[in-house]
């Protein structure tokens, strides 16, 4: 097949959605909603994360909503801020009447210090939620183990994290990723941590179907030009996944012929 | 009528429903959701849900977050 066929045909299915773009993008610490719309729409990704919180009685909030919907991008709300499975599910449900959407990004990271995510709550609200109807997307540690009980329970995808969420580190999970995707029968985004658009692309060459960006967009010196930087990344490694990489060894394996011509001329 | 919202007490007339109650406060019907006394309530249902004395209202907003 043309290499232009395989690109226009490689679309990523996560429920009933099917997406283009395999950069997926936060919403979060823009310093303000002009440039959070800007890197957004640079970052050329469909689906976009949003928090959910209790209303300050005495200001009004920025409305950031009209904006991406006006950009035709699917939102994802998320249950941050849940510490447990029942809170999650008040959350998720919550967010469905905001956002008018049964998608749902679980996150249940009870510890503020590391925000890593609690592996037996998440578990039982994907539960709760999958019997619910939601499209769920949990966010999780790199656990194969944890993945596939969550496929079982029927989420949409599974969302392991690189490291920790807004450290920017990149990809410490190498290993354990690498059994997630490939037992996986369901769509793997790598998510959290991802701080360059290179561990973007590394996400992408081991074979991830999508990433989620947010802190390493949102505080770059010019989130714009960055956000532009991690999609042409996310495209690069999936180009080259497809394109299937070669081999390593420990050996050197010339590139060009070993002939002697130049000792021939002496 | 008493009511509390997110923790404030306010006074307000007798037979008014969650829409009127977000229009009075100045608080968007987009990206909002509302629970009464912990039952989320469906936003089809906000213009015949009648708020009564010493209701207690949670009300959400969509907000940034990765």
């Amino acid at each position: 097949m043309l290499f232009d066929e395989m690109k226009k045909n490689d679309q990523l299915i996560i429920g009933d959605k099917s997406f283009s773009s395999r950069l997926f993008t936060g919403t979060g610490k823009f310093n303000d909603q002009q440039t959070m719309v800007a890197a957004l729409k640079a970052s050329q990704s469909e689906l976009v994360t949003m928090a959910l919180k209790r209303v300050d009685m005495q200001h009004r909030d920025d409305d950031i909503l009209a904006p991406l919907i006006k950009n035709g991008m699917k939102l994802l709300p998320n249950t941050s801020g849940a510490r447990n499975a029942k809170e999650a599910v008040f959350a998720a449900e919550l967010a469905r009447e905001a956002l008018q959407t049964n998608w749902v990004k679980l996150e249940i990271h009870p510890d503020p210090k590391y925000l890593l995510p609690d592996p037996i709550e998440t578990l039982k609200a994907a539960e709760m939620l999958a019997n619910k109807g939601f499209i769920v997307l949990p966010y999780v540690h790199a656990d194969p183990v944890l993945c596939k009980h969550l496929e079982a329970a029927g989420c949409a995808a599974v969302m392991p994290l690189g490291a920790p969420i807004g450290s920017n580190k990149g990809i410490k999970t190498a290993d354990f990723l690498e059994i997630i995707i490939e037992q996986a029968n369901i769509p793997v985004i790598v998510d959290a941590g991802l701080g360059s658009p290179s561990h973007a692309a590394l996400a992408m060459e081991m074979g991830a179907d999508a990433v989620l960006v947010n802190t390493a967009i949102a505080v770059a010196g010019n989130p714009v030009a960055m956000s532009e930087a991690f999609a042409k990344a996310v495209q690069a490694g999936r180009q080259a996944y497809l394109a299937g990489l070669g081999g390593q060894s420990t050996q050197a394996i010339a590139s060009s012929p070993l002939t002697a011509f130049l000792e021939a001329s002496l | 009528m008493k009511i509390h919202v997110n923790e404030q007490v306010l006074e307000l007339a007798e037979n008014i429903n969650i829409e009127q109650l977000l229009v009075h406060l100045d608080k968007p019907l987009i990206g909002s959701a509302v629970a009464v006394n912990q039952d989320i309530i469906s936003r089809s249902h906000w213009a015949d849900t009648i708020l009564n004395e010493g209701d207690n209202i949670s009300l959400f907003q969509a907000i940034a977050g990765g």
